[in-house]
């Protein structure tokens, strides 16, 4: 593991050299760098706009002689849809790497190589190894995948994990659903602005924390309402837009099921599923720049959920790192509701998220004499705070002023979340059970407090340390005797191409 | 006339009397077991479980897993919420008929029903005559040795008949508590699977994570099981000379436990156990906390009496396949004094099959064969309803018959062959053997 960090750090210094001189040289630096920080931003950008006046786009063209490394897109920087394209120049060859690899005929093809490595060291509560089977080193992701564009208004892209494990023929027998290794494979064709169409396989419209791209997180892990509430990636078909430049967006579409994180090895997880979000910035027009970036959302989800299986369906809670249950699904069949609200605001080098989400699952023919039973709820908050002591201006991904490798140490980042999950049934009125037919649930959930310092070395390398100090509710189901809190620790490397 | 100093003696003497007398009678006097009343197999009891459809269909369709399914459970009016069954057995399987285990404790750790934290309903899916379990299971009982308390039940699922099951009480730490005053040490299961290759009992070496979990299922202390007081047992049994295997044994093996545990099996001609047809199986291992010491517990006798009254005495280790024999059985009888013992086990519970009922002169028939028309006469009409069952009315009334018939003839078989194999030997040969066989050791009724 050790040389594999060494030899992460020796390729990012060889691939920022590489890249800022590709960079400096390409007459692509002046596509705008992107504030959008969610994985539903469209990638296309808008027409470039005809200069009036010749002189002023030579001007434009024109090299700088101290170009701030922060122009430098990332690799995982999303391309700002809103922003002026760069006047068409001609590209020297057919392969060129700014944000990455990328392949280009003409106007025409444009297919980007894209690779994002994640590898943690970890390490948790005593016997955590055993217990929780948690290992001090982990290959958390590996993803390769290509993205491009077809005639301009064409947009796809296709990634792969490459680390995650196949079925055996006992886990298929056994009923046990495989989790996919594709991960985003979708096409977008904005002939329309406000109404483009995403077909294929992408992240369902609903939560902050879960469209929150992987390689741009402020904590090495998600929330746990985004990572057990939230529904992921689905197959399915979206209508997007935006309107008002970024005023105001929407997003919503149906798909086959509700996403990854309601399914499991055990778990089948609902089905057929329609879900709406809708983004807005409502003080983006006052006067005062300090509301500019707030940006407030919401979301809704219904998802139609069987009990075809013959394990219990519900959602489950586990704990953050070492993912030990602390609550178990239940046998739920009907509609699965979900919403969520939430709140993000950027301000010059801090930010601030908040959501809240909340899902009810009917339980129709659930009891002990297959009658109904009162739905199963679930509802998970988080606060979560960032501010970037070098003081860079708060993006995602965050753009160090001056990289490792530039004369510089990149930027550092502190960052704190306080969250909350929790697991009952609703108007539970008899004595609480845990068994997952339970008229009425025993109540269980989590609160977990993370404390972290990123410390993006450039913009191909990011180091996260967190400390994670986790409380289950039930002692019972506590991993840690006597239901005491207990601390984790993590640290994670990450590289993107 | 008495002093005033010797009657204050005389007072203090009768009052520290009658103290010691209280104190005595506290101590002799064992509080009752608040579970007796579900063990009584003076009737067939009544089980009833309520539990959602889809579950039940879905236990039976998968009744090769070990999902647990949420249920209320209800036994003589008392009502158990929040309880959890699954399917259970090895041979014994059945997506018909499944044998089940009932959890109090599954979803709430400290849930207890009468002190029980479990305990097994066995569908008897091998087994025509229902019998060969509780016949089995009291015999050990009758000679001493700590097993599970059974008896028969209705089992109604969702207020419909599911047939006829037996009871047995879980080996577990109250059943340790109950049965050895403590239960600190370290339970292990034979665990067989059916694709397993039998065993016998040879050294793998002294590692004893060669035989924890697997074959030796740890049942408590499961995280640290201390699996190498099995490594060392199996490892010197293979190893040792002649000259040190009586010293080096000693601390890990109550000779009187095991003798009687493999003699008792004998008599009952089980096929699947100890010595059995298919290596080693069906028992629990307790080590004794603080010691190495292993005591032997019996579990499933399904298979009993299958192999018929005429099974040989030594069967799978001093006789049959040289490969196939059971190495510990085996090294055992090269000790004199535990060869004895074994003998005199085997006497012992023949003796006990044949028992004549010192309340019935006139009744010639022996312990086990009343014993077998007493069960026959609680549960015929209840097997008779039992539509799950595997087997035919028919075979019912024929398995139940060759128990008589194997009651009758295996008592005087064993007798017959220990008075030969000593004779043979010059050793003495008891005069207990040729008595009439009314002995009162252990009377059951």
């Amino acid at each position: 593991m050790i040389v594999h960090l060494l030899g992460v750090v020796l390729i990012s210094g060889v691939l920022t050299t590489f890249g800022a001189a590709t960079a400096a040289g390409s007459p692509l630096q002046l596509e705008a760098s992107a504030q959008a920080t969610t994985e539903q931003a469209p990638k296309k950008a808008k027409k470039a706009k005809k200069p009036k006046d010749p002189d002023k786009a030579a001007k434009t063209k024109k090299p700088k002689t101290k170009k701030p490394k922060s122009d430098q897109p990332a690799p995982d920087e999303p391309i700002d849809p809103d922003a002026e394209e760069a006047p068409p120049v001609e590209v020297p060859g057919p392969f060129v790497w700014k944000q990455h690899p990328s392949f280009r005929y003409k106007k025409a093809v444009r297919v980007d190589f894209e690779a994002k490595f994640q590898e943690d060291g970890h390490s948790s509560y005593q016997g955590s190894d055993k217990a929780a089977g948690l290992d001090p080193w982990e290959m958390h992701r590996n993803r390769i995948g290509i993205q491009g564009t077809l005639f301009k208004h064409i947009d796809f892209e296709v990634e792969r994990e490459l680390t995650e494990q196949e079925l055996t023929e006992k886990d298929i027998t056994a009923g046990i659903t495989p989790k996919s290794q594709w991960k985003d494979v979708n096409v977008n064709v904005d002939y329309i602005k406000n109404a483009q169409i995403q077909v294929g396989k992408f992240k369902i419209p609903f939560g902050l924390d879960e469209l929150t791209g992987v390689t741009h997180n402020d904590y090495v892990y998600r929330s746990a309402g985004a990572n057990y509430l939230a529904p992921a990636r689905d197959i399915g078909a979206m209508v997007h837009g935006r309107f008002f430049k970024r005023g105001l967006s929407y997003a919503t579409g149906v798909f086959l099921h509700d996403g990854d994180n309601a399914r499991s090895k055990k778990i089948a997880g609902g089905d057929q599923t329609f879900a709406a979000r809708v983004t807005g910035k409502p003080f983006r027009r006052l006067s005062h720049t300090w509301f500019d970036a707030l940006e407030l959302g919401t979301a809704l989800a219904f998802t139609h959920v069987t009990d075809d299986s013959f394990r219990p369906n519900g959602l489950r809670g586990r704990t953050i790192m070492t993912q030990d249950n602390f609550a178990l699904p239940v046998y739920v069949k009907g509609q699965r509701s979900r919403w969520e609200g939430d709140l993000d605001w950027t301000v010059g080098p801090a930010s601030l998220r908040a959501e809240y989400t909340r899902v009810v699952d009917e339980r129709r023919n659930q009891s002990f004499t297959d009658g109904d039973l009162p739905d199963a709820r679930y509802r998970s908050w988080y606060i979560s705070g960032t501010w970037l002591i070098t003081g860079e201006t708060k993006t995602r991904p965050v753009k160090p002023d001056r990289e490792l490798f530039g004369g510089g140490l990149g930027a550092v980042e502190v960052a704190v979340r306080y969250e909350r999950i929790m697991f009952d049934s609703v108007n539970g009125a008899v004595d609480a059970f845990s068994n997952p037919r339970a008229e009425n649930i025993l109540p269980t959930g989590e609160r977990a407090l993370t404390l972290g310092v990123n410390w993006t070395v450039n913009r191909f390398i990011k180091l996260q340390f967190n400390g994670i100090r986790e409380h289950v509710d039930d002692p019972d189901r506590n991993p840690v005797p006597n239901g005491e809190a207990f601390w984790s620790r993590v640290v994670r490397l990450q590289l993107v191409l | 006339m008495f002093r005033p100093v010797g009657r204050a003696f005389v007072g203090l003497f009768l009052l520290a009397a009658s103290a010691g007398s209280l104190l005595l009678h506290a101590q002799t006097t064992t509080p009752a077991d608040p579970s007796d009343p579900f063990f009584d197999d003076s009737q067939v009891q009544s089980i009833s479980i309520n539990i959602n459809s889809r579950d039940w269909e879905s236990l039976k369709q998968n009744y090769l897993d070990n999902t647990y399914y949420p249920c209320d459970f209800k036994w003589n009016g008392q009502t158990v919420r929040n309880i959890g069954i699954r399917s259970r057995g090895t041979g014994s399987r059945s997506g018909v008929k499944p044998g089940l285990r009932v959890d109090f404790d599954r979803y709430t750790t400290s849930q207890t029903f009468l002190g029980l934290k479990s305990f097994i309903l066995r569908n008897q899916t091998q087994d025509a005559s229902n019998m060969h379990e509780r016949l089995s299971m009291q015999l050990f009982q009758r000679l001493g040795v700590k097993v599970s308390r059974e008896a028969f039940t209705k089992l109604f699922i969702n207020n419909t008949y599911e047939g006829l099951y037996t009871i047995v009480e879980s080996v577990d730490k109250t059943f340790l508590k109950k049965s050895f005053g403590e239960n600190d040490g370290y339970l292990y299961k034979y665990d067989y699977n059916a694709d397993d290759t039998p065993y016998y009992f040879e050294d793998r070496g002294p590692n004893g994570d060669l035989y924890v979990p697997h074959p030796f299922k740890p049942e408590t202390n499961e995280t640290d099981p201390h699996p190498d007081p099995i490594g060392q047992l199996i490892h010197l049994l293979g190893n040792d000379s002649d000259a040190v295997f009586p010293t080096t044994v000693a601390p890990y093996i109550d000779w009187d436990n095991f003798t009687r545990h493999i003699a008792i099996e004998n008599v009952l001609a089980d096929q699947d156990g100890f010595n059995g047809d298919y290596g080693v199986n069906n028992f629990y291992w307790y080590r004794l906390q603080n010691k190495n010491l292993f005591i032997w517990i019996p579990w499933d006798k399904s298979e009993a009496f299958k192999n018929g009254p005429s099974l040989a005495i030594f069967h799978n280790f001093l006789d049959g396949v040289p490969g196939k024999r059971n190495r510990l059985s085996a090294r055992a009888m090269t000790l004199p004094g535990v060869q004895v013992m074994y003998l005199d086990r085997l006497l012992d519970a023949a003796m006990s099959l044949r028992q004549l009922d010192d309340q019935n002169p006139a009744d010639t028939r022996g312990w086990m064969e009343r014993e077998i028309q007493r069960e026959y006469d609680q549960i015929r009409d209840l097997v008779y309803a039992d539509t799950e069952k595997p087997f035919t009315n028919a075979e019912f009334e024929a398995d139940v018959e060759k128990l008589r018939t194997f009651a009758r003839e295996r008592p005087a078989f064993v007798e017959n062959a220990v008075a030969e194999w000593k004779q043979q030997r010059g050793l003495a040969v008891p005069a207990r053997t040729l008595s009439s066989g009314r002995i009162l050791a252990n009377p059951r009724r």
